[in-house]
């Protein structure tokens, strides 16, 4: 039986002025490791492991409205989706299409677009089953290596894929996607295997032999070195997002679509690291 | 040994028997005295360790206002642990019923109530919920998040739903019960009543509401089930024993009882008369039946038992000319039909709302019921009638040609084939298919052959492919529509809205909550506003197109307007309802709930120039 221990990292936000300021995520990806209670008291559900990233896109600061928001409601609404069982682990696109159409029944009228990137583990078959909408993404680190990754999905340059509820009066202006449009693949994992979900903030900084730098410096896979990992990953992306003379991922991008651009992207940049581990309970 | 000894020896022996006997008697007196004064709580030996459950399934409800299929304000929420408590606000993630208050009985649709309800009957909504374990109940809590204070009732069922073998016998015995009182505070509680015990073992408890006194939706988040696997110890009643409730189980008890003793006794004995009966004989036959108007049904049955005269009085059918069996639907079963047949060959008004449920009645004993009594029925109440079948839609349609008002509301297990009998009924005036499986076919066909109609409820029916073409028939097909109800219908556009502007201009009462294909930016509200001058009532909940033009040509062109609903726009300012409200003399509800330009300030502003109107402002935190 394998387990996915989850850890979730600092959420670098960076605000006007372009400091950094933490924000820590709300430790509920933690509790997604459930098991059995004792069948005498309260009732849980099980239910598989379940990781979720969500990247508000950011220009609907200028219309007033907290891109944060859209995609914080998106993700909780996944996650009581999946918390309820109401969803299949080999169908995480259902997911995401079932938490978009919840989000409309909410009595207060949400605006914002997000991405959105889901990976579930089912334990039983040991395959993990993935849905990607949009830049952010996800890789599978086997023995120092990718064997796994998303594909980014975008209209043009720096235009992802995005989920969207627009205001009524900019209903044909703003890009919104249906939740089917997102990539969905699915694969065996194996005992050791590190799955890392991230915005694109990381991606757009750092590129793949830099990530893959760091994961190899972790040595087991007990909670404070999968922190300390992560951590230094998002941080080292978060310096090249400073760095005016880098040749980021995204300025090497740019520079192939004919802009002539150098240096990282600041961003949020948010780096979710887990493991796959023996099951214990 | 002389024999002497031995007599003592018995006599001894006899002697203190005798006084162990007394003994034990006195003691045992003095524990039923310090009984008596123990209160309800404590009841358990500290042997019965509790069980503590959250609700496993949501099983049964009679409304909710989220959408089916959804897990918004929908009563499955209910079901396991709180997402909310002790938070308190308007969420999502509670259960939520379909109504509040009185607002829903003061609109053109109301209904008028049945004679002879029993005035300890309020329920005005139901949710039925299981738990994984059968325990014999110390405590129900319920986690009430907005509102509370609604629950009026709470009962528990005898029979297992998990259990693959169907029980021999099912019971409901009621665990608390309270007239609706107001409470005082919007926020969250844990409500914990005193509930009476039980002696079988439960794992499916049910809850009633009633909303009249709330000032808006009330939303609960779990109920929690305290119990002893084990039934506890003292077999002595220990709750304080109340005299009005031992009547409330006289009632519970003899109410299926006295319909069947009643026909045994009349069938078998002759009633003697006593010779002095206060001269109550010589009181006009009219008056008598005035007198016993006034009885609740059971007292009605009752009272036939005492001699002949008030049999004869109690069983003319003139008494049961309105039938509300809707109270009773924990006992009401087939036996008790068949034995009301006899008299109940003239009812116009009949309420079989809730009844028949697990096994209580069967299609037999509906049909057989119905032969009987349904060629002068003119309204028949069925709402969460869940043992009703194609079959018996058939017989309505051949039994009740002068049928004027049906009411199938969340009758949800109908097959959608069932619905083809209704268009039989040409007379109807009123039908109700909330939350129904009806099809467009179907439903096609009876707005084509109804043409009487007058109230029509189409909430939540989620099967209906286009309400377009669906609106479309009635604008014109149903000229005499005076209310339409079409909350959560997800495909109507600015088309169909034009159709029934056009073809339905009686109509007062326009329920278009929930239906977000509809774009103010069509001028489909303004339509609505221009051709419909009668409207009473306007829901355009939670679409977040309407603006301030729509406001302003509602209160240039709808002046009799009560209730008004624009929850969650981001479009309506507080200039343009103060229009409406200047216009509007008769306005009593507005509802503008996450409108995002009407802050609190607002609506204190509004509050003080329109004192008599109840400007709702929901809120999440």
């Amino acid at each position: 039986m394998f387990s996915v221990i989850i850890y979730e990292l600092k959420h670098f936000n960076h605000n006007e002025s372009g400091n950094l300021c933490h924000q820590n995520l709300v430790p509920q990806l933690r509790l997604t490791l459930r098991g059995e209670i004792n069948p005498i008291t309260l009732f849980f559900h099980w239910f598989d492991h379940f990781l979720r990233v969500a990247d508000g896109v950011g220009g609907w600061r200028d219309y007033g409205v907290d891109p944060s928001q859209f995609s914080g409601t998106l993700m909780r609404t996944c996650e009581r989706l999946v918390k309820e069982g109401r969803f299949v682990p080999s169908n995480p696109i259902g997911i995401l299409t079932t938490s978009y159409c919840e989000l409309l029944q909410n009595k207060v009228p949400l605006l914002g677009s997000s991405t959105a990137c889901i990976v579930v583990l089912d334990r039983t078959s040991h395959r993990l089953h993935t849905a990607n909408l949009g830049d952010s993404g996800f890789l599978v680190v086997r023995g120092g290596e990718v064997v796994h990754r998303s594909d980014e999905q975008q209209h043009y340059f720096n235009t992802p894929f995005q989920l969207s509820i627009a205001p009524p009066e900019a209903e044909g202006v703003v890009l919104s996607d249906s939740p089917d449009a997102a990539d969905s693949t699915s694969f065996d994992v194996q005992l050791g295997d590190i799955i890392l979900t991230a915005t694109d903030g990381l991606f757009d900084n750092m590129p793949d032999y830099m990530i893959l730098q760091e994961l190899k410096k972790l040595k087991n896979s007990n909670y404070e070195s999968i922190q300390q990992t992560a951590r230094s990953i998002a941080e080292q992306a978060h310096e090249l997002a400073y760095d005016p003379n880098y040749m980021s991922p995204f300025a090497q991008f740019a520079c192939d679509n004919g802009l002539n651009v150098r240096g990282g992207k600041p961003d949020d940049i948010t780096v979710l690291l887990s493991i796959v581990a023996e099951y214990t309970d | 040994m002389s024999p002497v000894f031995p007599m003592l020896t018995v006599l001894t022996m006899f002697y203190y028997i005798c006084l162990r006997r007394r003994a034990r008697t006195a003691t045992r007196g003095e524990m039923m005295n310090s009984h008596r004064t123990i209160e309800s709580n404590s009841r358990t030996s500290p042997l019965h360790a509790e069980v503590v459950q959250y609700a496993r399934e949501v099983v049964d409800f009679s409304s909710h206002y989220g959408s089916e299929n959804s897990m918004s304000y929908t009563m499955w929420n209910l079901a396991g642990v709180p997402n909310v408590f002790p938070s308190s606000g308007d969420f999502t993630q509670t259960a939520v019923f379909r109504t509040y208050g009185t607002w829903w009985d003061q609109c053109p649709s109301a209904s008028l109530p049945f004679k002879r309800t029993p005035p300890n009957f309020q329920s005005q909504d139901y949710v039925e919920l299981t738990f994984e374990q059968q325990v014999y109940p110390t405590a129900v809590h319920v986690l009430e998040t907005y509102h509370p204070g609604a629950v009026i009732r709470i009962l528990a069922c005898s029979a297992n739903p998990y259990s693959p073998i169907p029980p021999a016998e099912v019971r409901w015995e009621i665990l608390w019960s309270e007239r609706p009182t107001k409470v005082n505070a919007s926020q969250a509680r844990q409500f914990k009543p005193c509930i009476k015990q039980i002696n079988f073992p439960t794992n499916l408890i049910r809850l009633e509401v009633n909303s009249s006194l709330l000032d808006y939706y009330t939303e609960l988040d779990a109920v929690v089930l305290h119990g002893t696997k084990d039934k506890p110890v003292l077999s002595l009643k220990t709750s304080l024993i109340d005299m009005n409730d031992l009547e409330d189980d006289d009632y519970e008890e003899k109410d299926g009882c006295g319909m069947d003793s009643l026909n045994k006794k009349f069938s078998s004995t002759a009633l003697r008369e006593g010779p002095n009966n206060g001269y109550f004989d010589k009181l006009p036959y009219e008056l008598i039946q005035l007198i016993l108007n006034h009885l609740t049904l059971p007292d009605l049955c009752r009272l036939a038992q005492t001699c002949k005269l008030l049999n004869q009085h109690c069983c003319d059918p003139l008494q049961y000319i309105h039938l509300n069996l809707q109270p009773y639907w924990a006992k009401l079963n087939d036996t008790s039909l068949e034995f009301l047949q006899a008299r109940c060959t003239l009812v116009q008004w009949l309420n079989l709302s809730w009844t028949g449920n697990r096994g209580f009645i069967s299609v037999a004993g509906f049909s057989r019921f119905l032969k009987v009594c349904g060629s002068e029925l003119v309204r028949l109440e069925l709402s969460c009638s869940h043992f009703l079948n194609e079959t018996c839609l058939e017989i309505i349609s051949e039994m009740c040609p002068n049928l004027q008002d049906l009411n199938l509301s969340s009758c949800d297990k109908l097959p959608p084939q069932a619905f083809n009998h209704i268009a039989k009924l040409c007379g109807l005036r009123r039908l109700v298919l909330y939350r129904t499986k009806i099809e467009q076919t179907a439903l096609l066909s009876i707005l084509n052959f109804c043409s009487e109609l007058q109230h029509l409820s189409l909430g939540s029916c989620i099967m209906i492919e286009d309400y377009d073409v669906i609106a479309s028939m009635i604008g014109a097909k149903c000229k005499k529509l005076r209310t339409l109800d079409l909350w959560r219908c997800k495909n109507i556009t600015e088309n169909g809205i034009a159709e029934l502007a056009s073809g339905c201009p009686l109509l007062e009462e326009l329920d278009l909550g929930w239906c977000p294909t509809l774009q103010s930016s069509t001028g489909c509200f303004a339509r609505l506003a221009r051709q419909l001058p009668n409207l009473q009532k306007l829901f355009l909940t939670a679409n977040r197109s309407v603006c301030d033009t729509d406001i302003e040509e509602l209160a240039c062109n709808c002046t009799r307007l009560r209730q008004l609903d624009i929850l969650g726009t981001r479009m309506v300012s507080p200039a343009s309802l103060r229009k409406l409200l200047e216009s509007c003399k008769d306005l009593c509800l507005l509802d503008v709930s996450f409108c995002s330009q009407i802050d609190n300030r607002a609506v204190l502003e509004l509050n003080v120039s329109f004192p008599n109107v109840f400007i709702k402002k929901s809120f999440t935190q």
